[in-house]
């Protein structure tokens, strides 16, 4: 309760302290607005053109079912990953042999292009969800996958033996030691695979379905609409980044406290 | 050359400097703002509601009523405030009456010969011709930008020689303001419309007051924190000591976000002059909004803030971002006038923080406790509602003429009243036994200090 009565009082704070990066996204407008004055609006529409085609579209109903249908497959293709990959990389970080088997495997899984993935799941799931789905949670897994094995790598051993020494019991020891420290490396990995899933998704629609955002750049694309394009590109870009201020940012800031405090 | 014209001369101007009106370098400059303010938008007001007749300058009446107030009115302001403070940010001596009597004098002949320059040239010989209007518009000039780049010289080499440096940003806020000045009047001699040069001005304006207003607010706010404690002393014994402790912050403008509001200010200032209807000086001008509302992070502090010094600087970034915001919206093409956001800087944000300085500036350094009487108030909101008021005369289906006559009035009502409350304590000896430019020093508690 306090805890939340807390966030509370320190979410208009926090909200306020976004002007800087308006001030600063501002700035990306206008560099925008320049290079469509310079190339003209059939290379880069000017901004006011990309956002009131982006409101037509979200004014007359066209953008909700394909902003839902991405969300949905990105969204579900980053659970598993989220699943999967906190999962096996904590488990892979209890043992330093499994850890060492792993460590190839995701680099790997790295270094394989997402496109590369992409054409495996075309070939096997064909134009259904399974595709862009598939290429996300490939995608997104190993960066969560390394996250959690650097997080059990890492905890401290004389803090354990601290914790054994003052008999914390088994909860205590799970929540205030394992836990934080833990988290502190997941949170971040988990914010950076939500970023590559949701370019993923996108990537992943504009070859292989019907519908969804990246369908709908395609057709742009294939019409030479470049506001509608700029649209898209800014829905998306807008909607990742209220995700990711909005609710994965204060959560990340709230589960990090106590390393500030520490010293 | 004093010396060569003799005693006479020389005598009369000791004589003069020796008043007390020329102790430090604020107290004619300060006179002189709030008197010449209230005069300026007096005539202007007379002009625009009974078409009283105005000085006859090149580029017309706008041109005078915008040179006056930004050149005039706002320069005298920063020449007070820079005599004063550059001293004692650097601890160096204060400027010798003589030299600021000087200085009144330049900034009275040049407000001389622009008011004059239209009827100069009407004297001049019909043979000038075309020229006749640049002769008659010289003066002018050169006294004009001799002020300006004069206040420039005079604070640079020690502004440039403390050690830290750390105070550079008036010196380069003082070269642009001269700068600006100078363009303005080769424009006019090149006859061309020098407008552009006063939204320079503007800008430059602003950003001095962002840099001002952070060394000022420091004081302010955590005097203010301090009281707020005080007040919450009783609490803070009932209940846990470090709870109430941890309870307040204190107050730092911190420099990161100071310097990317002046960035994006100076940003949006240097697109306006190359692009002056453009959709990237637009979307430049809502960014400074937003790097200006970035700095109230430092101030968002709970109730200290409700108290009126704090309230009143708080109020001036308000002021500057809306302004800010309203002009990127026109560049962007939503119906306000440009007008709307210019006037919400010149009027709100630069009057209101003048207004703040001479009161917090002005009282301190004269000797004198911050003043907690009622007008201070009632000025403040009369120029915070002038601007907000000829703003809105900009948005569309306003009774244009009743707002800006109110606005108008509003703004003399507020600057006579300084003038009025201020003045007499300038043209005064000081009463606390201290010279110069010194600041008040609140009596020690309990005990009464000797000699104050």
């Amino acid at each position: 309760m306090t805890l939340l009565r807390a966030w509370l009082a320190g979410l208009p704070a926090y909200l306020w302290s976004g002007w800087g990066a308006i001030a600063s996204l501002c700035l990306l407008l206008a560099v925008w607005e320049a290079v469509s004055l310079a190339y003209g609006p059939l290379v880069m529409p000017d901004p006011r053109a990309a956002f009131a085609t982006l409101w037509g579209l979200i004014d007359s109903g066209a953008a909700w079912p394909e902003l839902a249908a991405t969300a949905r497959r990105a969204l579900t293709g980053y659970a598993l990953s989220v699943l999967a990959g906190s999962m096996l990389g904590l488990i892979a970080g209890l043992s330093m042999t499994a850890s060492m088997m792993a460590r190839p495997l995701v680099t790997v899984l790295m270094g394989t292009p997402p496109i590369a993935w992409l054409v495996l799941a075309m070939l096997w799931f064909g134009a259904s969800d399974g595709t862009p789905v598939f290429t996300v949670f490939v995608a997104a897994f190993p960066v969560i996958f390394i996250g959690a094995l650097q997080g059990t790598r890492t905890l401290d051993n004389q803090l354990h033996g601290m914790a054994e020494a003052f008999r914390l019991p088994r909860r205590m020891m799970l929540t205030d030691v394992y836990l934080p420290h833990v988290v502190s490396y997941l949170f971040p990995a988990w914010i950076a695979a939500l970023g590559t899933a949701w370019k993923v998704v996108v990537m992943a629609e504009l070859l292989a379905t019907q519908d969804g955002v990246g369908a709908a750049l395609a057709v742009s694309r294939s019409h030479l609409d470049t506001a509608a394009t700029m649209a898209w590109i800014a829905a998306v870009v807008c909607l990742l980044l209220a995700v990711e201020y909005l609710v994965l940012e204060p959560i990340k800031r709230e589960v990090e406290r106590w390393r500030g405090q520490g010293a | 050359m004093q010396r060569q014209t003799g005693c006479a001369g020389d005598g009369w101007l000791a004589r003069l400097a020796g008043r007390p009106v020329f102790m430090c370098g604020f107290r004619p400059f300060f006179l002189a703002t709030a008197v010449y303010g209230a005069l300026v938008v007096l005539a202007w007001t007379g002009f625009l509601s009974v078409g009283l007749p105005l000085p006859p300058v090149a580029g017309g009446p706008f041109v005078w009523h915008a040179h006056e107030l930004m050149f005039g009115f706002g320069l005298a302001a920063v020449a007070g405030f820079v005599l004063t403070a550059v001293p004692e940010f650097t601890a160096t001596p204060a400027f010798a009456p003589r030299l600021v009597l000087r200085f009144v004098l330049l900034w009275l002949a040049a407000r001389l010969a622009f008011w004059g320059s239209g009827a100069l040239a009407a004297l001049l010989p019909a043979a000038a011709g075309g020229g006749a209007a640049w002769l008659g518009h010289l003066p002018a000039a050169v006294f004009n930008a001799g002020f300006a780049f004069a206040i420039f010289a005079a604070v640079a080499p020690r502004l440039w020689r403390d050690p830290d440096r750390r105070h550079l940003g008036f010196l380069w806020g003082l070269l642009a303001m001269a700068v600006a000045v100078g363009g303005f009047h080769v424009d006019v001699l090149r006859g061309e419309y020098p407008m552009r040069w006063v939204r320079v001005g503007l800008g430059v304006m602003m950003s001095l007051i962002v840099v001002a207003l952070s060394r000022i607010s420091m004081r302010i706010m955590n005097d203010a924190l301090d009281a707020e404690r005080a007040r919450r002393l009783p609490a803070r014994v009932l209940r846990h000591a470090e709870e109430a402790e941890l309870e307040l912050p204190s107050y730092r403008a911190r420099p990161p976000r100071r310097n990317l509001a002046i960035s994006a200010i100076a940003l949006y200032t240097a697109s306006e002059f190359l692009m002056p209807q453009s959709a990237i000086t637009g979307w430049l001008g809502l960014g400074a909004a937003a790097a200006v509302f970035n700095l109230l992070n430092d101030w968002h502090v709970g109730r200290a803030l409700l108290t009126r010094w704090a309230f009143m600087l708080y109020a001036v970034y308000w002021l500057l971002a809306l302004g800010y915001l309203l002009m990127g919206l026109a560049q962007l093409g939503a119906p306000v006038a440009p007008g709307a956001g210019v006037h919400l800087l010149a009027i709100g944000a630069m009057g209101l923080s003048i207004l703040a300085v001479l009161c917090i500036a002005g009282r301190t350094h004269a000797g004198y406790a911050l003043d907690e009487r009622p007008w201070v108030g009632a000025a403040a909101v009369l120029v915070a509602l002038s601007a907000l008021l000829r703003a809105a005369s900009g948005l569309p289906d306003m009774p244009v003429g009743a707002l800006q006559l109110i606005a108008g009035l509003g703004w003399v009502a507020a600057f006579a009243l300084a003038a009025g409350r201020l003045g007499a304590l300038f043209l005064r000896p000081r009463v606390d036994g201290r010279g110069g430019c010194a600041e008040y020093e609140a009596p020690a508690s309990g005990t009464q200090r000797a000699g104050a």
